[in-house]
């Protein structure tokens, strides 16, 4: 019961990080909380439905297809609600989390609109493959999410860390005026930082459609302010951070489910942002800077 | 006569501009210290349900009923606004969303108390009270040619049209006084205004819970006037059009919220086949304002344009703030 219960919180753990992740990429690069990252994640759970259950087509090209329609959807949402306000003078830090918020209300009421209100299943061939060890049961979903989020936490680690566009990246998160004059093309690395987080986003939305069979406008809400509250616990714009707090919210929320009352389940993720921020408000692995919030 | 004119159903909707013009008031007074609150649908469900059940379960007046759920959601405001004093900008917004969002959860699942997700229906109308009352006094509608309900919403709308002549007023003089002045200097550079000896952590938590007072009493008005809230009433969607009140009309001058509030209540009644896309407009809305006019559509210099234009105006030195919203 235990371990069950420790491999589900795992597996949604997993998927929480990933979610994080994305977040944390556009808040290390661009100091700016994009609010819209959850409705782009439920985009992508969307497009998983209408390819494997709609259209029957096979899951990877589901994967493929989320990605792509997120990778156009964080294009979009960088040209047209962040790069005109860069740059641009007496406009508050705030104009940025407000204009994002604009882009998520847009696709949560744009997608009741093109897919409908309420739950669509999500119908994968292999659901209900489980494996017993002993007295737990392990589904095969289980694995392949936990795998799928492990390669692609290790590849952007290794992207981030080792390759010459995740360098300059890292540069730009870290002067965005220095890497320019360094010779970074910061307003492709911004674009590109966009993207990869919405692609991630596309990806979690596949996964979680596969772990809860159900996909709905709603979700991107409840899932883009859970990956905050994971951001702001592991601190932002910090990557390892996010994986920890993911895994950290998912196992503590599957728990409260086992051992707890069920319904204060969505509650832990903001009661423990507003604790984190008033007892450590760089986060867990944050450090401290005399400029938050830039 | 008077009656043929009125229609209740366009007193509703000028009752629900009221209170959402109160909505947009308490989203502008914690702005104009440079602070955002996505909070205040939080504290409007505080004041909803506070006034609410009070009433239900203790037949208090409706009046004590709005005052205690204001205040309550006050004391919330300082609870939250001075640990929050230590965040900034975009945290502060975080924050505050998380215990908009922790009290919508405390209502599904506190059943005992705000009967969960159904919400609490029956709660006593402000408008049919009042009613009962004139009629004890032998007052007859049909005296000034008004049926009971076009009498009943008339009352509703006059008393929310002066607690807001009310609230405009009072804030107009405050933006003029000491304490205005320092919520603008805290706007502006909030180290500069350290440095000229205004005391930030005082004016801050004082501007978040004004914020926090107003939206509790709209709350409360809400429920009085619906006569029935449920937790979806005090969603991140509803703290989201109380903000797209400011922003779009405007989060430098007092006007600019309550024409925000004003047009966006319209909007949708007016067009009704607009209503089905509301959202989909407010999130349009709320990307092309930041692009194009940060300030929203009414700010300083458009005041003073119409100052010049009208005939008896003072040109006001009003200074221009260089940061926007």
């Amino acid at each position: 019961m235990l371990l069950e219960q420790l491999i589900n919180g795992i597996t949604l753990g997993s998927i929480y990080a990933i979610v994080a992740l994305g977040f944390t990429l556009v808040f290390g690069v661009l100091g700016i909380i994009n609010m819209a990252h959850g409705e782009i994640f439920m985009f992508g759970a969307f497009i998983g439905v209408i390819v494997t259950t709609t259209l029957g087509w096979p899951l990877w090209v589901a994967f493929l297809a989320a990605i792509a329609v997120t990778i156009i959807l964080g294009y979009m949402l960088e040209r047209f609600a962040l790069r005109p306000l860069r740059g641009k003078q007496g406009v508050s830090h705030l104009a940025p989390l407000i204009s994002t918020i604009g882009v998520s209300i847009l696709l949560e009421n744009l997608s009741h609109h093109l897919f409908g209100a309420g739950n669509h299943p999500f119908s994968t061939t292999f659901a209900e493959i489980h494996y017993k060890i002993g007295s737990i049961t392990i589904y095969l979903v289980q694995i392949f999410i936990f795998v799928i989020s492990v390669i692609l936490m290790m590849s952007l680690s290794y992207w981030l860390s080792k390759t010459k566009a995740g360098k300059a990246l890292r540069a730009t998160a870290e002067n965005l005026e220095t890497a320019s004059i360094l010779g970074v093309d910061t307003k492709k690395i911004i674009t590109l930082t966009v993207i990869i987080a919405s692609a991630m986003g596309g990806i979690a939305g596949i996964l979680v459609g596969m772990a809860f069979n159900s996909v709905n406008p709603q979700m991107g809400l409840s899932m883009g302010l859970k990956g905050l509250a994971i951001i702001i616990l592991g601190g932002m714009g910090n990557v390892k951070g996010a994986m920890v707090g993911g895994l950290i919210l998912g196992l503590s929320e599957t728990f409260i489910v086992a051992y707890g009352d069920s319904g204060y389940r969505d509650a832990i993720a903001f009661i423990a942002i507003i604790f984190i921020l008033l007892l450590r408000p760089q986060g867990l692995f944050g450090q401290k800077t005399s400029q938050v919030g830039r | 006569m008077l009656g043929e004119f009125i229609n209740p159903y366009y007193l509703q909707v000028g009752s629900f501009i009221m209170i959402n013009i109160i909505l947009g008031l308490s989203i502008y007074i914690t702005l104009s210290s440079g602070q955002l609150s996505l909070g205040n649908a939080g504290f409007m469900g505080i004041g909803a349900y506070t006034s609410a059940l009070l009433t239900i379960n203790y037949d208090l007046p409706i009046v004590i009923g709005i005052i205690v759920g204001a205040v309550v959601a006050g004391i919330f405001g300082i609870l939250i606004g001075i640990p929050s004093l230590r965040l900034q900008g975009v945290y502060l917004a975080i924050a505050t969303l998380g215990f908009g969002e922790v009290i919508r959860v405390f209502f599904i699942n506190w059943e005992s108390v705000t009967r969960g997700a159904v919400g609490i229906s029956g709660i006593p109308h402000i408008g049919r009270e009042l009613f009962a009352f004139f009629r004890e006094m032998g007052f007859d509608p049909s005296a000034i040619g008004l049926k009971n309900n076009q009498f009943v919403y008339l009352l509703v709308l006059i008393i929310l049209l002066m607690i807001n002549i009310l609230l405009v007023w009072f804030f107009i003089r405050q933006n003029k006084s000491r304490v205005g002045r320092a919520f603008a200097a805290i706007k502006m550079d909030e180290k500069a205004a350290e440095a000229m000896g205004i005391n930030i952590t005082y004016y801050k938590v004082l501007s978040f819970t004004q914020g926090a007072i107003l939206s509790g009493f709209a709350g409360a008005l809400f429920a009085h006037v619906m006569a029935y809230i449920s937790p979806a009433d005090f969603s991140y969607h509803r703290a989201v059009e109380i903000l797209i009140f400011a922003v779009f009309g405007g989060s430098e001058v007092i006007w600019g919220a309550v024409f925000g509030a004003t047009f966006m209540t319209l909007m949708p009644e007016v067009l009704r086949f607009i209503s089905e896309y509301r959202y989909v407009i407010y999130g349009l809305v709320l990307v092309v304002m930041m692009a194009f006019r940060p300030q929203g559509i009414i700010d300083v210099s458009g005041l003073e344009w119409l100052k010049h234009k009208m005939p008896r105006g003072r040109v006001a030195h009003g200074s221009k703030n260089s940061k926007h919203l």
